[in-house]
């Protein structure tokens, strides 16, 4: 109904949307580009490119969430490619995000026991695993971030990613052990 | 990963239920089967280890909140909106600030600006613009040529005799403006020249040409000056002519032969031209 109401013109029904995914669609640009500036543009990007295809969605193909989401992964992935010569393959000691403390991933590992405040902690220990995260490839990313961090089940999963369910099943998988093995080889640096 | 069978399941089949095992789905001796293999297989069990690990790592993982200005750039982006309403939510960091309610005079604005927006979009284009003022400078120069002047809009009046009259004056300016035109002068001018030094050599009319000549000057919408006023009185027959002939017997004008006609040395002729 909204949707329909936002094809036939209805501004406040676009903003309800974008009210509604914006949130979203900015954590899932976040994890996957690891940077707040880019998540920022790259949803911008996401929401002009439904505003314009808006009149192509068929609920019959799939829930709306879904198919907002395939738009946002496809354009990570565009801009992935895109990137690709530019980026430097940092090490994990490397900065990376604006979120973070510009402060090597290893030290801020070193830190973590420092701070006496839980909240702190915390955050630093998300900011270690977002960077860890950043460090996998962008097939095992996708699929870790849609599962274990937007909670989509493994159909939605093959939907967006337009492979089979068994090969969403096992990326997500390499990808959790990828992601332990990088933290518990930082822990051991550490250490 | 090393295909090995242990308790009676392969590391494949292994694999394949890691995510049902790690989401609690699995249960019965399927999950008995799948536990004593991960105890026993060298390869499967840390794998098993290293991925509850890392799923437990992720859940360390808490959304972000997006950017204050993010929402109002998007619509901003998307339909070229900048509501009221959405700076009032930018300012509002405090959670107990509610949100104002749009009026319907910004949904209407909104809704209009969002319908013209692709219209809009292709009107700004350079080629529609140089198009457009184009267009308005050829018609204000066709109606300041036909003398059409804004302030006389307002007196028009839509009457059919109105229009009509306006529609014959259009059109006998137009004609006049035409035919006053040097070079359309010119060129009739010439070509009545050429009509004229073509006459003598024609016969003359025999009776019946006043009258379709009449016809004629009846049709004739040109206005030009009649051929009437060109033309030369000596030369014509119809005249009334007084003549006297004081030498010489009395001869009858009417029984001179054409050998006298031709001898004009012989007979004196005094012309008198009537004046009507």
């Amino acid at each position: 109904m909204l949707i329909r109401r936002c094809v036939a013109g209805d501004a406040a029904a676009w903003e309800e949307i974008v009210q509604t995914y914006n949130r979203r669609i900015y954590n899932i640009c976040y994890r996957f580009a690891g940077s707040a500036h880019d998540a920022e543009d790259l949803t911008q990007e996401a929401f002009i490119k439904m505003y314009r295809t808006l009149s192509s969605y068929d609920s019959s193909k799939g829930a709306f969430v879904t198919w907002v989401t395939t738009i946002t992964r496809n354009l990570l992935v565009d801009h992935f490619r895109k990137t690709k010569q530019d980026r430097i393959t940092d090490s994990l000691d490397a900065t990376s995000s604006a979120h973070e403390d510009a402060q090597p991933l290893s030290e801020q590992i070193q830190d973590q026991s420092a701070p006496p405040d839980a909240r702190v902690r915390s955050r630093e220990l998300g900011e270690t695993v977002h960077a860890a995260l950043a460090r996998l490839s962008p097939e095992l990313r996708e699929a870790v971030i849609l599962r274990d961090l937007q909670d989509f089940d493994y159909r939605e999963i093959a939907t967006v990613l337009k492979v089979p369910e068994g090969t969403v099943k096992s990326r997500i998988n390499r990808g959790r052990a990828e992601l332990a093995r990088l933290l518990q080889r930082t822990y051991r640096q550490v250490m | 990963m090393p295909d090995q069978t242990s308790n009676g399941m392969q590391c494949h089949e292994f694999d394949g239920l890691l995510s049902d095992a790690l989401d609690g789905v699995l249960t019965g001796s399927e999950l008995d089967r799948f536990q004593a293999h991960a105890r026993t297989c060298s390869a499967c069990g840390p794998l098993f280890a290293e991925v509850e690990a890392g799923r437990n790592w992720l859940k360390d993982l808490t959304e972000v909140e997006p950017p204050v200005g993010l929402v109002n750039n998007i619509l901003a982006s998307t339909m070229g909106v900048d509501t009221r309403r959405l700076r009032v939510n930018v300012s509002a960091t405090e959670p107990h600030v509610s949100w104002p309610a749009a009026s319907w005079l910004e949904r209407a604005q909104a809704w209009i600006s969002a319908a013209m927006q692709p219209i809009w979009g292709t009107v700004r284009q350079p080629r529609f613009a140089m198009s457009f003022g184009m267009a308005f400078f050829s018609l204000s120069v066709a109606l300041s040529v036909l003398g059409v002047k804004p302030t006389d809009l307002r007196q028009v009046s839509l009457s059919p005799s109105a229009i009509r009259h306006t529609y014959y004056n259009t059109q006998a300016r137009v004609v006049r403006y035409y035919e006053n035109i040097r070079v359309v002068y010119e060129l009739e001018s010439r070509v009545r020249e050429l009509k004229r030094s073509m006459t003598p050599t024609e016969p003359r009319p025999n009776e019946s040409a006043p009258s379709n000549d009449k016809k004629e000057h009846k049709n004739d919408t040109t206005q030009q000056p009649e051929q009437k006023q060109e033309r030369n009185y000596s030369q014509t027959d119809s005249r009334i002519i007084l003549a006297s002939a004081p030498l010489g017997p009395s001869v009858n004008e009417q029984s001179v032969d054409d050998q006298s006609i031709n001898d004009p040395s012989v007979v004196s002729v005094t012309t008198y031209r009537r004046i009507v």
